[in-house]
């Protein structure tokens, strides 16, 4: 029989950081597989996480692939599981299994500049495509990343954010004016009207509130971007993540199994709505 | 193989399958379901349709998936529970029913094979009952692709002949346990292979429900997503569970932690069946919806059985078998939605 | 008894004058013998409606969709809605007046009087003529039913297959209305409780074992919630997400909920799901019978039902669905109650 997709494999919290605080508080995880195990996966992919005794939900990787030694998430506390998450400690026991779903086309994307867009927690998938990318700088055109959120505090990675900008451009932005704030004041569709990226020779990643991507689409539109040029990942509430269950289908496509990973292209021709 | 087996020697060639566990529909109250039998000579198969399809003996509405359980210093464990792989019997199965399961073997396959699913589909030997007389006033397996005699799926299609039942083996688990009686089947005579063909040919006439032109369904539905006809359909719809529990091919599902003790943890986790037609079943975390009322409910339905399916895997997800029409609380009818879907598209 | 012409008269009247925004009532199905809800907007469609022995639903239950639609209207049309009701619905309507669910200007209530009769119970139909297929029922004379088949016409006195609920009836013509159609017949009262009685007579394991296995059987479709009037509750313990979630709704309070009920389909688990809503319809349930009418593997659910309806009475006099102007049993007290079930 072939290995059972349902049962996950235990692994450890070994880090656990506060990123964003308040009522819509952010922490990152970095887990690692208690036993050795074979789970290799690409950027954009997501697992399923366990906490037992209150369920499942399915994250975003964040960090990259080139990175063996832990997975990281980003976890919005938002309902039950994510709840008994942010009350975990280091050396705590979760569950993990996937990975799941398509991932990002980034072989295909050699020698193009790649310009990422990201909106509050957004970021997350986003951060494995970006330094995934960055690990292998040569082998992409320029790398940009336009990141912002309603305030300077729900900004997520803000320590790795300075590191960043010193190796590629980042544009930063905040939807309130702030005192000490001293980058982009505006949504981040602004931003990216305002900051002009050229569509020769690129692609995009957008992630974000479903409200930010349709924003930001259209602000790409307006700059001449193809839609074949603009990728972005779909949520929908999900369970077994294998393309079983039935409740996060979009047309004839399961998010789980064959997204979240979709260009505006392949998007444009499923329902609009669920 | 093709034998013929009298009415009477039915209950003996059941006694010589005591190995197996054994299921049959069986009559509680006005009701008949699947149950497993004790006696062998206690199997009438002379029954209407069964209120449900056998799906719930390979795909159970409750399978526990795994245990989980915290011991005192903190050290978690997951135990994998998967079914026992009891060889089992399921007599009377309705063609149709037989066929919706080569629907459900394909969900269940793929990149991710379902173990549970098919630890139990493959210990399960289906033996079918062509239906003489169609068990329901709504069957219209005829417009699915099915037919009341349709062998899909089954290890052994019997038909009935008055006094004896005509035994067409279909595979080699249907071959073994013909062969567990061996003595108690003869062959059959050219007369019976006739009769067999004038019942097979009359059941069909007596199917009076049809969706006209099902073919072009699929292909009207892609331009009918935003049609103003889902919620004029659905102005009655309850938004309860029965067009999907009893259907023998839904098989979506939910999966719950199911807790003993919460301190030190101790659980199970649990797959049940779910419905697209509970408003629950969609909603994020957050408390969007991204399928709000019962219009979008109804399509979905519509689509995933006629539309989606169709572009997955090259099937209807139906099979005609009508529990939806008959058991619906408020006389919500398939084919007449779908006779407005064709009306739409011409 | 009831004059058809005259209900689509009104109802055509109603809807030309756009008195109502639409009427909920009875038509025949395209196919099969049972009548479906029809929601007729133009005063063209008034010939579908219809009245005879298959219009079992309580079509009051319409009512919470149109609540729940109405409240996300940004401009709602405040017109009334014309509802077609029996005795045993226009129970229900009182019932949602007295706990304030919709208001007496939101109803346009036509209704119908069963007089000595009452709805149709589809298995007894079936058994009476032994399977035979029915083309057609209607009311007939002297309390019976004409029934169309293949054989021509037959007269079945209505008792021999009547709804088990209607021979238990005791408000054969609607307690409300705007216009009624048919006769305020005062109908003798049999015993009401009398299947109930049956089984009050078991001994209590007896009884253990029959619910075992009537509850066993639940699938937990739901089916009984959602054709229920009363069962109208936006939360419900039921479900996997039991609360009302909003935008502002936070993490915490989601994840502190209680599942009360898992969805797991076990005797515990269902016996839970069925006393709970067996208790949320005590002095509320009006025996529209309609929970086991739905039920897709005949749960006796009236039978639960009816043992709180007695009590209800037996204990405080009271009668759910009769005045909509009393304070509803579970929201008062009275000096004189009884004392002895606090225990």
């Amino acid at each position: 029989m072939d290995h059972n997709a349902y049962v996950p494999k235990l692994a450890k919290i070994i880090e656990i950081k506060e990123e964003v605080g308040g009522a819509r508080p952010i922490k990152t995880f970095r887990a690692q597989f208690q036993n050795k195990n074979d789970f290799s996966f690409s950027c954009g992919q997501c697992a399923m996480l366990s906490v037992f005794g209150k369920g499942e939900s399915i994250f975003a990787i964040s960090s990259s692939p080139l990175i063996k030694d832990y997975l990281q998430f980003n976890i919005l506390k938002m309902g039950r599981v994510t709840s008994s998450l942010h009350e975990m400690q280091v050396g705590d026991t979760i569950g993990i299994r996937g990975p799941y779903g398509n991932g990002f086309p980034l072989e295909e994307w050699k020698g193009k500049n790649l310009i990422f867009i990201g909106g509050g927690i957004g970021l997350a998938p986003i951060w494995s495509v970006l330094n995934t990318a960055l690990g292998k700088k040569e082998e992409y055109g320029d790398l940009t990343l336009i990141y912002g959120a309603r305030t300077s505090k729900d900004l997520v990675f803000r320590e790795e954010l300075e590191e960043i900008k010193k190796k590629i451009a980042v544009h930063l932005s905040i939807d309130v004016e702030e005192s000490d704030w001293n980058e982009f004041v505006g949504f981040v569709p602004q931003n990216v009207t305002d900051k002009k990226p050229s569509p020769k020779n690129a692609i995009t990643v957008t992630c974000g509130p479903p409200i930010m991507i349709k924003f930001v689409i259209k602000a790409l539109e307006d700059l001449g971007f193809e839609d074949e040029q603009i990728y972005t990942t779909v949520e929908n509430k999900m369970k077994c993540g294998i393309g079983k269950c039935g409740r996060c289908n979009i047309g004839s496509h399961y998010v789980c199994k064959d997204g979240p990973v979709y260009s505006w292209a392949e998007l444009k021709k499923l329902p609009q709505e669920y | 193989m093709e034998k013929i087996l009298t009415k009477k020697s039915f209950p003996l060639w059941v006694k010589e399958l005591v190995s197996y566990k054994i299921y049959a529909p069986q009559k509680n109250g006005d009701l008949w379901n699947f149950e497993t039998i004790k006696k062998p000579e206690s199997i009438n198969l002379d029954f209407p349709n069964t209120v449900l399809p056998p799906k719930n003996i390979i795909f159970p509405q409750r399978e526990v998936l795994l245990e989980f359980e915290s011991s005192n210093e903190n050290k978690l464990q997951v135990k994998e529970t998967l079914p026992d792989d009891d060889p089992t019997i399921i007599f009377g199965v309705r063609p149709c029913d037989a066929k919706a399961l080569t629907l459900t073997d394909k969900v269940f396959s793929g990149d991710f094979k379902d173990p549970y699913y098919w630890k139990r589909r493959n210990s399960t030997v289906l033996i079918g009952l062509a239906c003489n007389i169609p068990p329901s006033p709504n069957c219209f397996c005829l417009s699915v692709g099915g037919s009341p005699h349709s062998k899909e799926g089954l290890d052994i299609l019997m038909t009935d002949l008055g006094d004896k039942y005509f035994v067409e083996s279909l595979s080699e688990k249907g071959s073994t346990l013909i062969n567990l009686a061996k003595p108690l089947f003869q062959q059959p005579k050219a007369a019976d292979k006739k009769a067999v063909e004038k019942t097979q040919a009359e059941a069909e006439k007596k199917i009076t429900r049809q969706i006209k032109d099902i073919k072009k369904i699929p292909s009207i539905l892609k331009n009918m997503f935003d049609s103003p006809l889902w919620d004029e359909e659905s102005l009655s719809c309850l938004r309860c569970g029965i067009c999907t529990y009893l259907c023998p091919t839904c098989h979506c599902f939910d999966i719950n932690d199911e807790v003993a003790s919460s301190s030190p943890v101790k659980g199970k986790r649990v797959r049940t069946w779910d419905t697209c037609q509970f408003p629950d079943f969609t909603m994020h975390s957050s408390g969007h919806n991204p399928r709000p009322d019962r219009a979008s409910r109804l399509r979905q339905r519509i689509f995933h059985k006629f539309q989606y399916f169709v572009e997955r895997y090259q099937n209807y997800l139906c099979t005609g078998c009508g529990r939806c029409i008959s058991k619906c609380p408020v006389g919500i009818d398939i084919i007449e939605v779908l006779d407005k879907v064709r009306d739409y598209g011409s | 008894m009831v004059n058809l012409d005259n209900l689509k008269k009104e109802a055509n009247r109603i809807l030309k004058e756009e008195k109502v925004k639409y009427i909920i009532g009875y038509k025949k199905s395209s196919n099969g013998l049972f009548t479906v809800p029809a929601f007729i907007k133009n005063p063209e469609e008034v010939e579908k409606l219809t009245w005879d022995p298959t219009c079992v639903y309580n079509l009051t239950r319409f009512l919470v969709d149109e609540k729940r639609k109405k409240a996300k209207e940004k401009e709602p049309d405040e017109r009334p809605v014309g509802l077609i009701v029996k005795g045993c619905d226009s129970r229900a309507l009182v019932v949602l007046l007295q706990e304030k669910f919709i208001n007496r200007d939101d109803v346009y209530i036509l209704g119908v009087s069963c007089e000595e009769t009452g709805v149709l119970d589809e298995k007894k139909l079936a058994k009476t003529l032994k399977g035979k297929k029915v083309k057609n029922i209607e009311f007939g004379k002297n309390d019976n039913f004409v029934v169309t088949t293949k054989d021509g016409k037959t007269e079945i006195p209505a008792k021999e297959i009547l709804a088990e609920r209607c021979l238990e009836c005791n408000a054969n013509f609607p307690v409300i209305s705007d216009i009624l159609f048919g006769e305020k017949v005062k109908r003798k009262s049999d015993n009401p409780f009398e299947s109930l009685e049956k089984f009050e007579s078991l001994s209590k394991e007896e009884r253990w074992t029959f619910w075992k296995e009537q509850l066993d059987k639940c699938i937990r479709c739901y089916a009984c919630r959602s054709v229920c009037p009363m069962c109208y509750c936006d939360e419900c313990v039921a479900d996997t997400i039991n609360f009302a979630v909003i935008a502002e709704t936070t993490a915490e309070e989601k994840a502190q909920k209680i599942k009360w009920v898992e969805k797991s389909p076990v005797t515990s688990e269902n016996f839970v799901y069925h006393l709970v809503r067996a208790i949320h319809l005590a002095g509320r349930c009006i025996d529209c019978g309609e929970c086991e009418r739905a039920c897709p593997l005949d749960i006796p659910l009236r039978l639960l039902n009816k043992k709180l309806e007695k009590e209800a009475k037996e204990l405080f006099g009271y009668e759910a669905g009769f005045d909509a102007d009393v304070p509803s049993l579970v929201s008062s007290f009275k000096d004189e109650d009884p004392e002895d079930f606090i225990r």
